[in-house]
């Protein structure tokens, strides 16, 4: 499976890759397009900063998710074969539970449609996840195990 | 001669279903027979609130997808009760008398609605809002604009409210004590999602008890309440609580005066027999001590430990602890552990922010032991998460109210350790409990 390993040495608080996973959880994957005219979907890593120190975290898909385990409706779980910790937007009812119990504050709420929540899937299309190819730093690592 | 099965698993929900897929990650061959009064495959009980308000349909109830008992390989018993077990042959036996031998057995038979003796009440055809078929006999009866009386403004209570609103029913909540959703809330929090359902069209009356009830046929009748007011309702909701179902465990020798108690391997006092949900008390890492935790996610977390150490793995339930996720009428309030601390030995920092945002965060000491967010609920699992590690919050005390505080604020050698770990399962993580944070 693979992970994303922040390192905040490195991380220089651009926040250019909260901006990637914007577009590429877009609907045309069109960075102008997903600012300015299509209904924008919320990011799924977040810059944490204080100071001189930031660094990127989004979902670390927890061997033991609690998100998993939590929830109400069974949208979120766990790939076996990926690893991978992921929800369904189709089943999810948006009661937040999973919020309340990600030790990250990686679940948000995405009502644009209907309710529900967003997080990190690792970018399933792509080769890298669109926020580790897309820091200029290499602040974040794609690491597989 | 009767079958005989490995596990036999006794409900089919939360606790049921997760240990069915635990008690499948370690033994692949063993028999399992599982057994469900309801008519239904497996689904999520609190969501007949969503069911009935129409936001999702029948097909998005279930909490696996079709075909989950034949690829688990579960010999799935759809309507069959539980009449009793004999834990020295080890058998059970169900209404349409089958018996069936186990090895191990699992009770996950959840909660019942607690109904007090009002009178007059025998000759009303209320409803409870606890299942799918009390889903359908709201549906039906708020087919036509229908005056709704809920009595009891807990989760249910209210959830029940917000469904039967959706329907475009008259609807009033009486609740004894002074506001809305005492236990999940605190005061604060309590105004506020009162004032959303207010503004709703709900109609709340609180430190009221009803006091008599009269039937005016059809289901209909009319309330008197403990200071003499009067309503008259098409449907009546009871809510005023629920209690552990622990009828079959006391049937088969065990005493349950606070629900079916276990130890820390989810076992009952009798050999190979075991229990999970909302029918057991079973240890609150906040309070230190069991306590029934009628929640989804502790449930869930009980079956699949429960399931877990039945397949012979020994791997101790790691606690769990109150926590509500609630949103009425757009404004979410998520809150967890202590939110109401008695006045001794409790210290409280809390934050209101115009707009709708409030966040509070309950002390003992240095450790957090309890967390309220309303709003913008986003990253309010990082609390939880501290409160269930116990985690000594001395240092970052000024920054708990932000909105932002994460691990940023957190020691390096902490942040660095709970990321890592967590790929491990976050239970283990101890770091801000041992450094403090
Ligand atoms: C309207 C509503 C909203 C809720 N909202 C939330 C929420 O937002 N968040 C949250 O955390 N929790 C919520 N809950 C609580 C949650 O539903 C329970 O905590 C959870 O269902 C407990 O699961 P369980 O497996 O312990 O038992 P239950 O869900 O109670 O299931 C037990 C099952 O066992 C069956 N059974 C019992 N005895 C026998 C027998 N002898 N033979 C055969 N079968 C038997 C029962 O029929 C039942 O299907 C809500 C509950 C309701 C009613
Ligand atoms: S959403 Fe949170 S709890 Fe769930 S796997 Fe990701 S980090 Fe873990
Ligand atoms: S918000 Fe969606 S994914 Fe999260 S617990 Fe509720 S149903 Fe599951």
């Amino acid at each position: 499976m693979i992970r994303i390993v922040p390192r905040e040495e490195y991380c220089i608080g651009c926040r250019l890759c909260e901006i990637h996973c914007i577009v590429q959880h877009s609907r045309s994957k069109n960075i102008i397009k997903a600012f300015k005219s299509e209904r924008r979907p919320v990011k799924r890593v977040e810059v944490e900063e204080e100071g001189h120190v930031s660094f990127a975290l989004q979902c670390r898909h927890c061997e033991e998710a609690p998100c998993v385990t939590a929830c109400l409706s069974g949208a979120m779980s766990k790939d076996p074969e990926t690893g991978a910790v992921v929800n369904d937007p189709e089943r999810c009812v948006g009661c937040w539970t999973c919020i309340l119990v990600c030790p990250f504050g990686a679940v948000r709420r995405d009502e644009a449609e209907r309710k529900a929540v967003g997080k990190c899937d690792l970018c399933p299309d792509l080769e890298v996840p669109a926020c580790v190819a897309n820091c200029p730093n290499e602040a974040l690592l794609m690491v597989e195990e | 001669m009767a079958a005989r099965y490995d596990y036999a698993i006794v409900g089919n929900s939360a606790a049921a279903i997760n240990a069915c897929d635990a008690i499948r990650s370690v033994d692949r061959e063993g028999s399992i027979v599982l057994f469900a009064e309801e008519k239904y495959r497996c689904y999520s009980r609190p969501l007949i609130s969503y069911l009935v308000a129409g936001q999702i349909e029948s097909k998005g109830m279930y909490y696996r997808p079709s075909g989950y008992y034949r690829s688990m390989r579960v010999e799935f018993r759809k309507g069959a009760r539980v009449e009793a077990v004999d834990a020295g042959k080890k058998t059970l036996t169900t209404a349409d008398n089958e018996k069936v031998k186990w090895r191990k057995l699992l009770l996950a038979t959840g909660f019942k609605p607690f109904i007090p003796p009002v009178p007059g009440l025998e000759d009303v055809d209320y409803i409870t809002f606890v299942n799918w078929d009390d889903a359908k006999r709201m549906l039906a009866r708020t087919a036509k604009p229908a005056r709704v009386l809920v009595v009891g403004a807990g989760l249910i209570g209210m959830k029940a409210a917000e469904a039967a609103e959706a329907r475009g029913a008259e609807v009033t909540v009486v609740e004894k004590m002074e506001r809305v959703l005492p236990q999940a809330l605190d005061e604060q929090a309590s105004r506020m999602v009162w004032e959303r359902c207010r503004e709703a069209g709900i109609d709340i009356v609180t430190g009221q008890g009803v006091a008599a009830l009269e039937s005016t046929g059809g289901g209909k009748g009319k309330a008197t309440l403990e200071d003499g007011g009067e309503i008259d309702f098409d449907l009546l909701v009871m809510a005023v609580g629920v209690r552990p179902r622990a009828e079959l465990a006391e049937g088969a020798g065990l005493d349950c005066p606070h629900g079916i108690e276990v130890d820390e391997h989810q076992r009952t006092s009798l050999e190979d027999v075991f229990a999970a949900g909302d029918a057991v008390s079973a240890m609150d890492i906040v309070l230190g001590k069991p306590a029934i935790n009628a929640l989804w996610p502790v449930a869930a977390l009980q079956g699949k430990y429960a399931g877990l150490n039945m397949a012979g793995r020994e791997v101790p339930y790691p606690g769990c602890n109150s926590m509500n996720a609630v949103e009425f009428f757009g404004l979410p309030v998520l809150s967890a552990g202590v939110v109401n601390p008695p006045e001794d030995g409790y210290e409280v920092i809390a934050r209101r922010v115009d707009g709708g945002d409030y966040r509070k965060v309950v002390l003992q000491g240095d450790v957090i032991v309890g967390m309220l967010v309303a709003g913008r609920v986003e990253r309010a699992g990082i609390l939880t998460s501290l409160i269930q590690e116990r985690a000594n919050v001395r240092r970052v005390k000024n920054f708990l109210l932000e909105e932002a505080f994460g691990h940023i604020h957190l020691p390096r050698s902490v942040r660095q350790e709970r990321i890592k770990e967590t790929a491990a399962g976050i239970m283990k993580a101890g770091a801000a409990r041992d450094e403090g944070v």
